[in-house]
């Protein structure tokens, strides 16, 4: 086993030498989670909108609902998606397990809840007079919730940058449905378990640069949504 | 005298145990302007939201090009003629000049006529220095310009106008009342809900009060017949 300060070393000059394998896993993350946003965010705030501005009955219980979804762990995202995609499981037939689509649907289903949950406490906050100002001055019920969308921007950012942030750094889901293959399913995240099973750490500590540098400018971006939140109120 | 754009019937709104509106009939007429004026939650934002369409009544009629029909169902006809104006607007997070041109930008209008009549419209309301500064940072009687100036330029067949003046200066005031006296006079229905009762007299048509949830018509000394020319206001 090498020392850590070889490791760590070694590690750096990964990352600075442009190593191949390295860039080629972290575009796999990068490639995967950004899918998986983009695709979930437009139907998540719609949820989230509806939620917020619709009256109907069971309105409640679902939002409670998706909060507590927030707090499903991502492996049991990952074996649900798991027995559902395996060959004898109901969509088998369309070969998805151990595919970069299938990561991407784990993590579709792992920022749905956080992207809903977010999206909803941004948009009830919404002064209603938004809706109000919208409507008298002619906007049809879909200008009228963009206008509202708008308004409250900055927090629905805030919540697609912490849906990003789950996902990104999450193993559990992209173990099981990915398969952990090189150079196709093999993200960050799996490739620091990969690496540290095996006792070899450089390539695993500088993934780990990755997303910590991720996690920092993640972090900084929602502290200044939060501090332009606070201007705007 | 051509027949009411909107004459609503039974109106009544309650909340909780206590019955806040209760009105028998209301009518909104083409060219004429109507005060009206009541205590502190007497009642006067809720009726003109319901007559905007904005607020749902309990129960209420609404006669309408000759039909009579539930409000839900004149809702989507009442929207489109009517602009409702809030007592204390909301400014959307952005320039005042994309605020007032809002209304324009919902329809197919070219870009460059719409923003040489937000200009216009600006100059009028003295707000052209303010045209690019966050509406979110002016003050009361700045934003209540902008909100006034915003639904005008729509260009509706009725305007209601909640509080339009509570916290103008004089020199806001007076034009306000010119230019609701202008409207008015090319035939645009407004609806004024007003503590202002002095400022306000000398223009309106029609003047109630809304006392224990019902319309009480009030005489007034400057009552006036239509087309005269306003020469003084009073402060
Ligand atoms: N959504 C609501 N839920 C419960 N009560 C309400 C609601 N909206 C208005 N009210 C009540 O109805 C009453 C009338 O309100 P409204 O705003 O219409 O009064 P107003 O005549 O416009 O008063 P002001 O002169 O202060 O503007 C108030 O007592 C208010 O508390
Ligand atoms: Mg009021």
């Amino acid at each position: 086993m090498e020392s850590l300060t070889d490791a760590s070393l070694k590690a750096l000059s990964l990352l600075v030498s442009g190593d191949a394998e390295l860039w080629a896993i972290i575009s796999i993350s990068f490639g995967v989670s950004l899918q998986a946003i983009l695709y979930t965010t437009p139907f998540a705030l719609l949820t989230a909108y509806a939620l917020a501005h619709f009256e109907f009955p069971g309105r409640r219980t679902l939002v409670s609902l998706f909060h507590t979804l927030l707090a499903v762990p991502a492996v049991v995202v990952g074996l649900t998606l798991y027995l559902i995609l395996s060959r004898s499981g109901p969509f088998g037939d369309l070969k998805l397990l151990f595919t970069q689509t299938a990561m991407v649907l784990g993590q579709m289903a792992l920022s749905f809840p956080i992207l809903v949950a977010m999206g909803h406490s941004a948009l009830q906050s919404a002064d209603q007079r938004v809706w109000e100002t919208a409507h008298t001055l002619g906007a049809t019920p879909v200008r009228a919730m963009f206008t509202v969308m708008h308004e409250v921007r900055y927090g629905l950012f805030a919540a697609v940058i912490a849906a990003f942030g789950r996902i990104i750094a999450e193993v559990g889901c992209s173990m099981m449905v990915g398969g952990n293959i090189l150079n196709y399913t093999r993200n960050i995240t799996t490739a620091i378990a990969l690496e540290t099973s095996k006792g070899q750490f450089a390539q695993g500590i500088a993934l780990g640069i990755v997303l910590l540098v991720l996690a920092l400018v993640l972090n900084y971006s929602l502290s200044t949504l939060r501090h332009r939140l606070a201007m705007q109120a | 005298m051509k027949p009411p754009l909107f004459l609503f019937h039974h109106v009544t709104k309650r909340f909780g145990d206590r019955v806040l509106l209760n009105i028998d009939e209301f009518a909104v007429c083409a060219g004429v302007c109507t005060l009206i004026s009541g205590d502190n939650g007497a009642g006067k934002t809720t009726l003109l939201k319901i007559v905007s369409g904005l607020v749902k009544p309990d129960s209420a009629k609404v006669h309408v090009n000759d039909a009579e029909m539930s409000w839900a169902k004149a809702r989507a006809k009442i929207q489109r003629k009517v602009v409702y104006l809030h007592q204390d607007p909301y400014m959307l997070d952005t320039s005042v000049e994309r605020n007032v041109a809002y209304g324009l930008r919902l329809h197919k209008e070219p870009r460059t006529s719409i923003y040489e009549r937000v200009a216009e419209a600006l100059r009028w309301a003295r707000l052209d220095h303010l045209a690019h500064r966050n509406a979110r940072s002016l003050s009361g009687g700045e934003k209540q310009r902008v909100a006034l100036t915003r639904a005008r330029i729509v260009n509706p067949s009725v305007l209601a106008l909640d509080e339009p003046t509570t916290n103008m200066d004089h020199q806001s005031r007076i034009s306000t009342y010119q230019l609701i006296d202008e409207l008015r006079n090319e035939g645009m229905a407004i609806l004024v809900a007003s503590h202002d009762q002095t400022g306000f007299t000398p223009i309106v048509d029609h003047h109630s009060q809304l006392v224990g949830g019902k319309l009480i018509a009030v005489e007034t000394a400057f009552r006036r017949g239509r087309g005269t020319k306003i020469t003084r206001f009073p402060g």
